[in-house]
């Protein structure tokens, strides 16, 4: 995910925040997203803790929070923590 | 058997005549359809701000007030990683050669031009919502999210009396968009092309519709013919959405060599595989989804990185025009795609074989 980016417009300024009631649970992200340089889109599944750090997108604010300590990510994913838009995230 | 089975909530709630909806990224098939008197809808997520405005503008101009939709991919899981050449640093040695491999055994050419994949730089979310933006501002009848919820821009929709529907591959993906207020439920099965879930579509279907209440259910996945569209009516859908079906449409800008794969395929000619992208697709099988089911392949790489490995090949495959190598994405039904007819006459067979099969099971004096 690009980096917060405070000058940007008021409309897709990006507001990092953190959410202490989230920070430590445990949660699942049905992800995916567009595949760059074609028509396509594919799905992606993580599981793992939240951090409890969030950022929102623009207004109305797009709410991201970041996933951490995964336990299921897509075969080959590289990283241990993904960022994952608040209406595809379900708590446990 | 009622009057007109084909007349349903969501043909009331969009103001069209008959319950089929068609996914497509053109323009000329969009238009077509919907004034065949379905529904049409516009994939755009690949479309910078400027170009999805001026795509709207051109329906517009062509289909006399009738209502349109535009379909916007929003991104769910977001890595942390920047730019492509950190990226591209990270594909494991082992990946490139194989890669290399599959150009060597193939004859892959050079791409003509550089790869698309690093003109377009990735969608994120600033993108998405510079797409989402134009959405709004052009008050487009209907958006669909054709992955990713769109819950947060529900109300901002509503407010300027857009429709919002959301595709889904899972129930608790449809119970979390139907309790946010989504005005109708995209349930897509394990046959359709491009993005699908695990679930097939006989299975979605019903799950779906058991929980939606009022909420529309729209079938996808595989719903290529009439007798379709009849299975999902009965399934409990109020609709259909469709893809594969219109690629060989005679409106559709696909180039000619794939329009001929897709009418020589058949279901067995597609493959669900993460070779192209890292996430898993439904396409026409190709040398490149070939070579990485060998046994002795590496596993594929996760997205983006996959994509990094695949993209050379694609966009050489359609710079030379190579039917060999060339692949699209493809539904299992694409095996009913046997010929080369126009939009309008696609939608008034489908309808014609609907009203046959509903004829069939229950007799026309029901």
């Amino acid at each position: 995910m690009s980096d917060p980016d405070p000058a940007a417009s008021s409309r897709h300024a990006s507001r990092p925040g953190f959410d202490a009631s989230r920070a430590g649970r445990r949660a699942e992200c049905d992800g995916g997203g567009g595949v760059p340089g074609t028509r396509f889109a594919g799905r992606e599944e993580f599981a793992g803790t939240l951090t409890g750090d969030y950022v929102d997108h623009g207004d109305p604010p797009w709410r991201w929070y970041l996933l951490a300590e995964l336990e299921r990510k897509p075969e080959g994913y590289p990283g241990d923590a993904v960022w994952c838009e608040s209406g595809s995230l379900f708590l446990s | 058997m009622p009057r007109d089975p084909l007349r349903t909530k969501l043909c009331d709630m969009l103001g069209i005549e008959y319950p089929i909806i068609a996914f497509t990224h053109c323009k000329d098939v969009a238009v077509a359809v919907i004034n065949a008197g379905a529904f049409a809808v516009l994939g755009e997520a690949m479309h910078t701000p400027d170009e999805i405005a001026a795509d709207i503008r051109w329906i517009r101009e062509r289909i006399d007030g009738k209502p349109y939709g535009i379909d916007l991919v929003l991104p769910a899981s977001s890595p942390l990683e920047g730019g492509l050449e950190d990226l591209e640093s990270k594909i494991p040695a082992s990946h490139r050669d194989f890669a290399a491999g599959i150009a060597k055994r193939h004859d892959v050419p050079e791409p003509k031009g550089p790869v698309a994949l690093h003109r377009w730089g990735g969608l994120n979310q600033q993108m998405a919502r510079a797409q989402l933006d134009v959405v709004l501002d052009e008050r487009v009848p209907v958006f669909t999210s054709g992955l990713g919820n769109p819950a947060f821009i529900l109300e901002a929709a509503h407010a300027r009396g857009i429709k919002v529907f959301g595709l889904i591959g899972k129930k608790r993906q449809a119970e979390r968009e139907i309790e946010a207020g989504v005005d109708a439920i995209i349930a897509q099965g394990y046959d359709a092309a491009g993005h699908t879930g695990t679930i097939g579509t006989f299975s979605i279907v019903p799950e779906v519709a058991a929980i939606a209440g009022n909420t529309p259910v729209i079938a996808g996945g595989g719903v290529t013919t009439g007798r379709h569209l009849a299975a999902a009516l009965c399934l409990g859908a109020s609709g259909v959405w469709t893809g594969t079906l219109w690629l060989a449409s005679r409106e559709s800008d696909e180039d000619m060599i794939i329009k001929e794969k897709l009418l020589a395929a058949s279901a067995e000619d597609t493959t669900h595989s993460r070779s192209v992208s890292g996430m898993t697709m439904r396409t026409l099988k190709c040398p490149w989804t070939e070579e990485w089911a060998k046994p002795d392949a590496p596993r594929p790489l996760s997205a983006p990185y996959q994509m990094l490995l695949s993209a050379r090949y694609t966009q050489a495959a359609n710079d030379h025009r190579r039917e060999d190598l060339m692949y699209e994405a493809a539904g299992q039904g694409v095996g009913f795609v046997t010929s080369m007819k126009p939009a309008r006459q696609i939608v008034f067979d489908m309808v014609e074989e609907a009203l046959g099969a509903f004829e069939e099971r229950v007799g026309d004096d029901a």
